[in-house]
């Protein structure tokens, strides 16, 4: 063989070659996500975020495999620090933040970037309870983003929805989030907690359906047991009189456990809440500041007060620990759709 | 694949021929070098080939082109009969580099059991003559040692024996006997003249041009690219001879006045002297005169020239490397 | 044959001669072998730390270990003069470059494959105790998917160094070793986010018609090297077919055959 012929040969083996690669690669990249091999890669959503935020999406891509190596190096320093309680809460935030944008399909630090903000930082911003507001609304917007970035799984959903039960008691938006996380596989406690925010809400029929699933689907349940039974008992009766406008009934018939049981949230809730149904506002709003100023953290609470304080033209209270629940409220104002009608 | 390639080709009378072979190396910058320029040369088979030059003259050039190691710029050449693009050539070739280098990792017979291999070369006669070659060149005796601590005349040796390894035709050599000690380098030159003795054809690079003038049937000369002369050695050494020479040491300038009108020229050398006569009795009795009066005598013959001489009239001045040309 | 298989030889014992390929593959066994040790720093997390560490080592010191190879194979022969040697015999360049290659790549496998073992043993001996069992009492991975996930996943990085040896080979022949090792660690690290480019080359990204040219142009000509990474169906638990495999590997001989056909290109007219 000439030459010539071998360069031709070896010219025309290279054009076929490139010709097939293209195909190929466009299938085996299909194949990956439909397989959950990879996963999308969100570039609109990328788009979103600002130029250091990008950057270290792209750094992370660049380095491919070795994107969860440099995200666990990352995530190695920050617990060191973290240990040795060397550097601010500020600095792990950063590091923290690297992470999840170096790796955003590994959830570990999704959920402990925004555990840091909701529950450290925000102790650290003790004094200022502006900051302690944003610290709250920092972690849950932690949360959100990794959400968007790990739609598929039950993981992320559930800890926002812990973080409104548990850190910020804002029942209606861990309700709302719980009930997300169930769309996927999930652990079956989230039924539950689905149930205890309901009940909160209050929403006493949608807790009570909640629980009768949690109970369908494991009859041993004793926790959903003692739960059906203690709101059958106390609440759904007065839910039920509400229901019929008898309000007056029904606040006596919870006022017979309140007196039992005066700190009892689901109580003190589900009275505020047939005030607000009666349309006796003021005392719905008495009735909110009672549980809010019962319990520290029920934002849940204090954002009804704001709520209603807007509806009544009354001022917010001036205690610091309103500005969470105003904020959200403001929040609601622009973020809630005309409503039609 | 390539035995079948090593039919013999019949009566080819040349093992080595160039038209006009050039090649212009680009330094980069729109800067060329000449390697050789328009070099046309043959060389009959089964001759001992002398390439000769200084350094930089294009001797590595030439043989990198005729082994393919690099592509001419122009003109063309044949190797055994086989243009160079074959590459067919190769396995009827060997080829000794200069300042030989090997795998570090390997010892002698493991080399050359790779480089055989190469060659399709295995089995019993192939181990005997692995030894025969490392007898040949000094190293059977050393075989154990790693190419990793040889010195630089022990690499010399096994570039040598694997340039032999497939019992080649023809053989290129480039600085064979550098780094030698002059009894290697003795030792080369007699494995040389043996090959010829076998009929192979040996094409030699070398700058030591005292060591090439014994040895080489023909010899080309080069600088700076250019081909400046070529011919037998014979040739090339007998020049026109028409004087005589006598070259004597410990002698005055009184004995050599003495010598009368026969002296065609007077030669004073470093410890010696040169006398050229124009006829040979002249030469004869101003020997014997010389020698009655004491002196030492060394040669009383015809004026053959040495390569050096040969090199230094073709190029018209010292070689560039005059310490390497007078030799080691 | 013969001749590819004898320059590969030499290529594979040479290879092995290397100090400093040597000094990597002992620092990262030892990594491996101590990546247990990382795990206590994420309570909750060790099979994921160990998976990372462990096949992400593989993988680094692997592309380290071929790049800085691969980048050295040729021109050590030229600098040395050994290619004289072997060039001048019945060697063709296509074959030397082919010898080089293979010989190379059997260092690299050969590198890799005791990574690998150093890693499975780990992996065989720790990630048991990782694995949490649910409420239920099962266990949350299924060992067995797990063990073969992670020879799968070792077996992909031999295929993704093989096209990296390829690419550092290749780049050898036509810039020196150092821009040559560049170039090779640049193809690799884009050619990890040749995906990304693809989709931002999407009109809906809002770029500019010239950056899209650009940016699809990237995706089409980079090797896709994200199809070897198969991390994210290991820690999901997801099998790894081996008809996926099969692809990747037509993919990788594809990606093989387009650098050493250029490389052939290449090396025919270089001189040396």
């Amino acid at each position: 063989m000439s030459h010539t012929t071998k360069v031709v040969i070896t010219w025309i083996l290279l054009i076929g070659m490139v010709a097939g690669m293209q195909p190929l690669s466009e299938t085996l990249n299909t194949e990956r996500l439909i397989r959950g091999y990879a996963r999308p890669t969100q570039v609109t959503k990328i788009l979103q975020y600002d130029a250091p935020a990008m950057t270290g999406v792209i750094v992370g891509a660049m380095l491919g495999g070795f994107r969860e190596v440099a995200a666990s190096m990352l995530w190695m320093r920050t617990q060191s620090l973290w240990y040795e309680g060397r550097g601010t809460y500020w600095d792990a935030l950063y590091l923290m933040r690297m992470t999840t944008l170096l790796d955003p399909h590994w959830l570990e630090p999704w959920r402990m970037t925004a555990w840091h903000c909701a529950y450290n930082l925000y102790v650290e911003a003790e004094g200022d309870p502006e900051a302690q507001a944003r610290m709250l609304e920092l972690g849950t917007d932690v949360l959100r983003e990794g959400i968007s970035w790990n739609p598929d799984r039950y993981d992320l959903y559930f800890e926002l929805g812990w973080t409104y039960f548990d850190r910020i008691r804002d029942y209606d938006e861990a309700a709302r989030w719980l009930g997300a996380a169930v769309q996927f596989e999930h652990p079956e406690y989230i039924e539950r907690l689905i149930a205890h925010g309901y009940e909160r809400l209050p929403d006493i029929p949608k807790a009570l359906e909640w629980y009768d699933y949690c109970l369908k689907r494991r009859p041993s349940d004793e926790t959903a047991k003692g739960a059906t039974i203690t709101i059958r008992e106390r609440y759904l009766p007065a839910w039920r009189m509400m229901e019929e406008g008898r309000y007056d009934e029904a606040i006596a018939h919870l006022d017979r456990y309140l007196t039992i049981e005066p700190t009892s949230t689901i109580g003190l809730h589900v009275k505020a809440h047939i005030y607000e149904e009666a349309g006796d506002l003021v005392r719905a709003r008495e009735q909110w500041r009672l549980a809010a100023e019962t319990m520290a953290l029920n934002h849940h609470a204090r954002y009804k007060v704001a709520e209603l304080s807007s509806k009544l033209g009354l001022p917010v209270p001036e205690h610091p620990s309103y500005i969470y629940g105003e904020r959200r409220r403001q929040r609601m104002e622009i973020e809630r759709p005309i409503p039609d009608s | 694949m390539f035995v079948s390639h090593t039919r013999e080709v019949a009566n080819i009378a040349l093992a080595i021929r160039t038209e006009h072979l050039t090649k212009i190396y680009d330094v980069g910058w729109g800067r060329q070098n000449v390697g050789i320029d328009n070099l046309t040369l043959e060389v009959e088979e089964g001759q001992i080939f002398g390439l000769v030059g200084p350094n930089g003259s294009g001797k590595t050039t030439t043989l990198k082109l005729l082994l393919g190691l690099i592509f001419p710029t122009s003109g063309n050449a044949e190797v055994l009969g086989m243009s160079l693009d074959s590459a067919a050539y190769k396995s009827r070739i060997g080829y000794l580099p200069e300042g030989p280098y090997f795998y570090e990792h390997l010892n002698a017979p493991e080399l050359l059991r790779m480089y055989g291999s190469l060659f399709g070369l295995r089995g019993p006669d192939f181990e005997k003559r692995i030894q025969e070659l490392l007898e040949l060149v000094d190293m059977w005796d050393r075989r154990e040692y790693r190419v990793a601590n040889y010195s630089r005349g022990m690499r010399q040796r096994v570039g040598v024996a694997q340039a032999l390894i497939n019992e080649p035709d023809l053989l290129f050599f480039d600085e064979p006997t550098a780094g030698l000690d002059p009894i290697g380098a003795k030792h080369i030159r007699e494995v040389i003249l043996e090959l010829r003795e076998r009929g192979k054809t040996v094409f030699l690079c070398s700058h030591l041009l005292k060591e090439m003038e014994p040895i080489c049937d023909n010899i080309a000369i080069l600088e700076r690219g250019k081909l400046i002369t070529r011919g037998s050695v014979d040739e090339l050494l007998a020049g026109d001879v028409t004087q005589y020479r006598v070259e004597a040491r410990d002698l005055d300038d009184e004995i050599i006045e003495q010598l009368g009108d026969g002296v065609a020229e007077i030669i004073r050398l470093d410890d010696s002297c040169r006398i050229l006569f124009d006829s040979r009795e002249d030469a004869f009795e101003a020997a014997t005169r010389l020698e009655d009066a004491g002196a030492y005598l060394m040669t009383v013959g015809p004026d053959r020239r040495t390569l050096e001489e040969v090199f230094i009239d073709a190029v018209g001045e010292e070689p560039k490397d005059a310490s390497s040309v007078q030799g080691s | 044959m013969r001749a590819v298989y004898r320059v590969a030889k030499a290529t594979y014992h040479e290879g092995w001669r290397r100090r400093f390929l040597n000094g990597i593959l002992v620092f990262a066994i030892l990594i491996i072998g101590s990546s247990w040790v990382f795990t206590y720093l994420q309570p909750g997390a060790e099979l994921k730390m160990l998976i990372d560490v462990g096949l992400g080592s593989i993988r680094f010191f692997g592309m380290l270990i071929a790049v800085f190879l691969g980048v050295r194979l040729i021109p050590d022969e030229i600098e040395k003069r050994t290619i004289y040697t072997l060039l001048s015999k019945p060697v063709s360049r296509g074959q030397f470059l082919a010898g080089k290659f293979f010989g190379g790549l059997a260092t690299v496998i050969s590198n890799v494959a005791l990574m690998g073992i150093t890693f499975y043993v780990v992996f065989a001996i720790k990630a048991p105790q990782f694995a949490i069992p649910t409420e239920e009492g099962a266990p949350q991975y299924s060992m067995e998917f797990m063990y073969a996930n992670v020879a799968k996943a070792i077996l992909m990085s031999f295929l993704e160094l093989a096209v990296v040896m390829g690419l550092a080979v290749v780049a050898s022949v036509v810039f020196s070793w150092i821009l040559a090792a560049i170039f090779t660690f640049f193809v690799y690290f884009v050619g990890q986010m040749s995906e990304f480019f693809g989709h931002l080359a999407d009109p809906e990204t809002g770029a500019s018609p010239a950056a899209r040219v650009i940016l699809g142009t990237i995706y089409r000509i980079m090797p896709h090297f994200e199809i070897f990474d198969v991390r994210e169906p290991i820690l999901t638990d997801v099998p790894i077919v081996w008809g996926y495999m099969g692809r990747t590997f037509g993919m990788a001989l594809i990606y093989i055959g387009i650098v050493l056909a250029l490389g052939y290109l290449f090396f025919n007219r270089r001189e040396v």
